[in-house]
């Protein structure tokens, strides 16, 4: 392979970060605070979704088995790829030639992919679960505004 | 420090390339897979299955069209944003695991592991392998050694050998030797096929045969260079963990093009572009060059046409990072090489002779009125820089044309799943 300089860049997508200022005095009629002037923090959407930035990636969500855990087609997922994965996770895995969305779930000693949405059947999983899941989803990015 | 008590890790990615496309493409895991070059000519990367059909690196596309048919092989092209994200990551992964790292290619890193695992450092390498492979996908193996050269070898038997599990610790003599003795020479880092060769003749064919030369013979009928390989396969540290890559003492930006280009107009354009590439890199190492290099050649692949190849360099008067003077500079070059009546294939320029940026004002005793000063060019250029940082390729030099049809095919590439927003993954609900 090629020998390169390398450039250490941040992994998830040099997300351009918004900062948003917080004020820290509440908003009252009457004769400002002197320390208004003074921003106490920025928030950082990156420090509030991503835990692990090198094992983060997003996806586009594709139909509507998951509809009732709050995810819609063409929302964007975070996915975790380091989070062990326990019953009751949202999960990304890697089903018949395509990665698929499900809720993890454990019966009878087996384990199981669960649809959110009554219409769509559960899959029972035989292959070692390590092969099978890709990541845990932490949050949902839902458009509102278009 | 004695060569007892340091430990260093080699950690390399399995086929690299491929194993960035099957993170997003799970299916072809087990499958054969391989990345073709730049122009979508020849094979970069493969994977094992490819390997096994006897398919070497660097194999024309052309050659194996029947065997792509009859395996199904899918072909990628290079998708070098995925493959410096993928590599990003795995690199930030490692960093967890040793308080000093040297990042020695888009694929593999050196890691001092000196007293961070001494009970049970394959155990170690097992974590690093399988953290690695948890939060990116990619997997990796591990070679644990006391030297930079040791650690490479062990890694080369890793991958090798399925029984390691990928991961090997040559820190034990007795095992060392016996690995040594089944390898041949070819496989040591830094001995190259013809040095291979040569050590050959001199009865010299496994990699113990070489360690047990003493190095005052190596030296004297090699380099001092090689006497150090000889060391280090005997435990003993010479080469240290460059933590910060050292400035680059050649620049070559080059390219085949997507289609022949016949017109010297085009070949300008190219050349153009390139430069400025070029010129960005020299800028961001703050460095000058004094000589530049233009080379252009027609595709040896197809030997029926006729085939025109040449070089030529232009040593400069002041050395410089100004991209108008390499664009004129490399065009004079341009002017003298270039043929009419050939299918040009590539193209490229070389800087050498590079050298620290002079500090500013040193220049300024040759200022003319007509011309403008150093110190604005280089304003100049820096402004350029900062602009095409925001907004990619925003600004560029007139020569470098608009059309810009030479651009190299990537026909089969993947997308842009880490660097795009509108080109994510897409999972099933």
């Amino acid at each position: 392979m090629f020998r390169t300089a390398f450039t250490q860049c941040s992994p998830t997508l040099s997300p351009r970060t918004m900062r948003l200022p917080l004020f820290s005095s509440k908003v009252a009629a009457g004769f400002p605070s002197p320390a208004d002037d003074y921003i106490e923090k920025t928030l950082d959407l990156n420090e509030l979704l991503i835990q692990k930035p090198a094992a983060t990636f997003f996806a586009r969500a594709q139909g509507f088995s998951m509809i009732n855990a709050g995810i819609h087609p063409n929302d964007i997922l975070i996915v975790d790829r380091s989070i062990e994965a326990v019953p009751g996770n949202i999960v990304v895995c890697a089903l018949n030639d395509e990665l698929t969305v499900k809720r993890l779930e454990r019966e009878n000693g087996h384990w199981k992919l669960k649809a959110e949405n009554p219409d769509y059947a559960d899959i029972a999983v035989h292959e070692s679960l390590e092969l099978v899941i890709w990541g845990v989803v932490t949050n949902v990015i839902h458009r509102l505004y278009p | 420090m004695t060569g007892s008590t340091q430990l260093v890790a080699l950690v390399d990615g399995n086929n690299f390339y491929v194993s960035c496309e099957r993170v997003f493409r799970p299916n072809l895991i087990g499958k054969p897979v391989a990345v073709l070059s730049n122009n979508d000519g020849i094979l970069v990367a493969r994977s094992q299955e490819i390997k096994d059909l006897g398919i070497k690196m660097g194999t024309p596309v052309f050659q194996i069209q029947h065997l792509i048919k009859q395996h199904n092989i899918q072909l990628f092209s290079s998708n070098y944003a995925l493959y410096a994200d993928m590599s990003s990551r795995v690199m930030s992964i490692l960093e967890e695991f040793a308080p000093c790292l040297e990042v020695y290619s888009i694929d593999e890193a050196f890691l001092d592991l000196t007293g961070v695992c001494r009970q049970d450092p394959i155990a170690y390498g097992q974590r690093i392998k399988t953290a690695v492979f948890r939060a990116t996908g990619i997997p990796v193996c591990v070679g644990l050694a006391p030297t930079k050269t040791l650690a490479k070898l062990a890694n080369y038997a890793a991958k090798k050998w399925k029984k390691t599990n990928g991961v090997l610790d040559l820190s034990d003599p007795v095992r060392r030797e016996k690995l040594m003795r089944i390898v041949p020479v070819g496989e040591v880092w830094g001995i190259g096929s013809r040095t291979a060769v040569k050590l050959n003749q001199l009865g010299i064919h496994s990699v113990w045969d070489l360690a047990i030369q003493p190095s005052q013979r190596i030296q004297s009928q090699f380099n001092v260079v090689m006497a150090r390989t000889v060391m280090e396969l005997n435990g003993v540290s010479c080469l240290a963990l460059e933590e910060i890559a050292p400035d680059k003492q050649q620049i070559v930006c080059s390219r085949s093009f997507s289609h022949r280009l016949t017109a010297y107009q085009h070949v300008a354009e190219a050349l153009a572009e390139f430069c400025s590439r070029a010129a960005e890199k020299l800028r961001r190492q703050r460095s000058v060059t004094g000589c530049v290099t233009v080379f252009i050649r027609t595709n040896p692949f197809n030997p029926q046409e006729p085939q025109h190849q040449r070089s030529a360099s232009l040593k400069l008067t002041a050395a410089t990072q100004d991209t108008r003077t390499l664009i004129a500079t490399a065009n004079r070059l341009l002017k003298e090489l270039f043929k009419p009546g050939y299918n040009y294939h590539k193209c490229g320029v070389q800087l050498s002779h590079i050298q620290p940026e002079s500090l500013p004002g040193q220049m300024e005793l040759f200022d003319f009125c007509d011309h403008p000063s150093p110190k604005k060019n280089c304003e100049l250029m820096k402004t350029v820089d900062q602009i095409n940082q925001r907004f990619p390729k925003a600004i560029s030099i007139a020569a470098t044309g608009f059309d810009q049809s030479w651009k190299p095919k990537t026909e089969r590439i993947s997308q842009r799943y880490t660097t795009d927003w509108l080109e994510l993954v897409k999972v099933k609900c």
